[in-house]
């Protein structure tokens, strides 16, 4: 009898179980949103302001944030987006991580004609058919920083940044010479030869060029892409990096070794990891400088910040209350959030209402300075499938495993296949 | 004594049958097997007909999938490393089965030697993949122990030529443990008036290892063999994600790891299935062929 009694027992419970979640389900109404941030401490204040301002504007309506893994984030939503459930709203990178999605995302044009104006970074989140997927919260943006001390002990001149390539080319020299390691780089997953690509190309390509590239029509195996993949390969023959790429993550041991002074030079971000605050905090502010990646060859001369909207959030065309979510994506753009966004984490906001006069590290200045005028951002408008190949076409040019113009023919066959779509 | 008779509503429910409480016991693993391995095996086999990427309702393609299969450079490339991974199947079954006999003949300290070897099959793959990834970055400790002894540093995970096999031997350590246990249980089954008989006639020690004790415990062997084939072709997501990313270039990439890059990163669900389903051919393949063996050797 007492098993009889077991299962009558365990019943009950699962059945009571059930009903407590119908009966909260049917109250409230639960929107969850899916990031890759908001369990970092100096994104907090950000998402906890969001969160309370929309629960108290919106009665009955609860926001719950569930962070992914960075690096699993686009696997587990491409399953969320399979099954057709999951969250009401999410945050995209901007450029093809949310232009190959459009698909699985609500339109959203009707509804962001009054943010339209205030917001910047839009062309990364709009589709094919000219419509916008999500609203951008932050701008990205690839900027060279440098550890001033060790330029000062190689007997470079903190002041004087490298204005073209052959500048650069004589920083490395000399920064060599000293025994210092000149860039710090992690290639493990190609994350680095991401970031070169993007940093060389912007000031070397025009924007007819930059458009080509988008489209597909500029293939790798043209002379402009040519001269930044040989420039990948001479660099590193030049004793550019430390040994190890291949094997050392971007993020964060790539990051960690500058912060530690390893090395001098690092290209990062401007957003709210890999940036100013974090290295000002580590270095000290008037520690750390701040340049444009001069280009291997082209450009005009000028030197303009390769930029673009850097993460959105969107809302999934099976939400099941689509109308709060695209408030809740649009509330995260708020200016008093973007105001507590640049703040706590330092992000380059989006919003271009946000205060940012009070910010005193020269790095920052030097980046806002350059928000006016930028330039795209070339890895942004490649296809996944081309980054995936790129990266490990990248790490088999350190290896010597294969050779630029190899690499380049098996990376046109690549980006003709994708772009063919 | 009385025997315990069963309660009239069980009798009622079961009736004098034994085979239907067999039944019984057998359901729910029976609903889990099918509910969670061979729906979702129909399904993928389906889906791999399609351009499925996940948004769009799939459209069928017939046999394109497979046809891009074979001159996907990336594809041809895991399953060249699957067979070097399956090359060396006798390391992972040799050096766990001499372990075992060692530890059976009662090497000093063998119970604290077996506790050892166990350990680390009770870490996950991401904690073993962390761990690693400590000793054999460029550098890391591994190279600075060959520093100290005046070698040459090794980029152990960042080059083609060592990266798979660093990850083979981290799998190896990982997971020897569980077929060393598999090997112990088995060598306890040996006979030990045949050992005996066999020390009185002189047998020298290889010998009696060669004659005796692999030829009985050979059903054993077989099994560790199937288990360990299906593991390594299974379970090594972990370590690779952790440890090398797949790279550099396609150096350990095997076809699990590509399965979850083209289903998720590259949004191609169709494309994916294709390559799981070549994945289950040859496993299943692979475990016919040894299950035939096995069960030829039973019935001998």
């Amino acid at each position: 009898m007492t098993l009889t009694r077991r299962a009558l027992c365990a019943g009950t419970m699962l059945a009571a179980a059930f009903a407590v979640s119908v009966g909260v389900a049917s109250a409230d109404t639960t929107l969850t949103v899916w990031d890759w941030k908001s369990g970092d401490p100096t994104t907090q204040p950000y998402f906890d302001a969001v969160k309370k301002d929309f629960e108290a504007a919106h009665p009955g309506v609860t926001v719950k944030y569930v962070m992914q893994p960075h690096d699993q984030y686009y696997t587990l939503l491409g399953t969320a987006i399979s099954a057709g459930q999951g969250p009401d709203v999410v945050l995209l990178h901007g450029g093809s991580q949310t232009k190959e999605r459009t698909g699985a995302l609500v339109k959203l044009d009707d509804n962001i004609a009054d943010i339209k104006g205030r917001i910047a970074g839009w062309p990364e989140f709009t589709g094919a058919d000219g419509d916008a997927y999500a609203v951008p919260i932050s701008i990205q943006g690839f900027a060279v920083y440098y550890n001033k001390d060790l330029w000062q002990k190689a007997g470079l001149d903190p002041n004087k940044t490298p204005k073209n390539w052959a500048d650069l080319e004589a920083v490395c020299a000399a920064l060599k010479k000293a025994g210092t390691t000149c860039f710090a780089l992690g290639n493990k997953e190609g994350f680095g030869a991401d970031f070169f690509l993007s940093a060389v190309a912007a000031n070397g390509w025009t924007a007819a060029q930059q458009e080509a590239w988008t489209k597909g029509d500029l293939k790798w195996s043209s002379p402009e892409v040519k001269a930044i993949v040989d420039a990948w390969v001479a660099t590193k023959g030049a004793g550019w990096y430390a040994e190890g790429a291949n094997s050392t993550a971007k993020f964060m041991d790539e990051y960690e070794s500058f912060e530690r002074g390893e090395n001098a030079n690092t290209i990062g971000l401007i957003s709210d990891v890999a940036h100013w605050m974090e290295f000002d905090d580590f270095l000290g502010a008037d520690k750390v400088g701040v340049y444009v990646m001069p280009p291997v060859a082209g450009g005009d001369g000028s030197l303009k910040l390769p930029l673009a909207g850097g993460i959105g959030y969107g809302v999934t065309n099976f939400s099941p209350n689509k109308d709060l979510a695209i408030a809740l994506a649009k509330s995260f753009a708020d200016t008093p959030h973007m105001q507590v966004f640049f703040e706590s984490a330092g992000a380059i906001p989006a919003d271009t209402k946000v205060d940012t006069s009070k910010v005193e590290s020269p790095s920052a200045k030097q980046i806002l300075a350059w928000l006016a005028d930028g330039v795209p951002l070339a890895h942004n408008n490649m296809s996944t499938a081309e980054t995936e190949e790129w990266h490990r076409q990248s790490q088999l040019l350190f290896t010597g495993e294969t050779t630029v113009d190899k690499a380049l023919a098996r990376m046109d066959e690549v980006q003709a296949q994708a772009k063919k779509k | 004594m009385t025997e315990r008779q069963p309660s009239a509503a069980r009798r009622r429910f079961l009736g004098d049958n034994p085979e239907r409480l067999g039944w019984l016991f057998v359901v729910p693993a029976l609903a889990l097997v099918i509910i969670f391995r061979i729906v979702p095996l129909i399904w993928g086999f389906g889906t791999s007909f399609t351009d499925y990427n996940g948004m769009v309702a799939p459209r069928f393609i017939g046999l394109a999938n497979y046809a891009s299969l074979t001159h996907d450079p990336v594809f041809m490339d895991s399953i060249v490393n699957m067979l070097i991974l399956l090359a060396t199947l006798p390391i992972w079954i040799g050096l766990p089965l001499v372990l075992a006999i060692l530890i059976h003949q009662g090497v000093p300290g063998g119970k604290l030697f077996r506790a050892v070897y166990f350990f680390p099959a009770v870490l996950s793959s991401v904690i073993v993949g962390a761990i690693f990834n400590m000793l054999l970055r460029y550098d890391g400790s591994f190279n600075a122990m060959l520093k100290g002894i005046g070698l040459s540093p090794v980029d152990w995970l960042g080059n083609s030529s060592t990266a798979l096999f660093s990850l083979i031997a981290v799998q190896l350590w990982a997971t020897f443990g569980m077929s060393l246990l598999i090997f112990l249980a088995g060598l306890s089954t040996v006979p030990s008036d045949m050992l005996e008989a066999a020390k009185l006639d002189g047998a020298k020690l290889m010998a009696t290892w060669w004659y005796i004790v692999i030829p009985s415990i050979r059903p054993i062997i077989e099994f560790a063999a199937v288990v360990t084939t299906i593991g390594m072709l299974t379970s090594m997501f972990g370590l690779i994600y952790v440890l090398t990313a797949g790279g550099p270039g396609t150096s350990t990439t095997l076809p699990e790891f590509l399965i979850w890059l083209e289903q998720g990163r590259m949004n191609r669900p169709g494309y994916a299935s294709a390559i799981s389903m070549v994945l289950f051919a040859m496993m299943a393949g692979l475990a016919f062929i040894q299950i035939r063996i096995m069960s030829r050797n039973a019935s001998l």
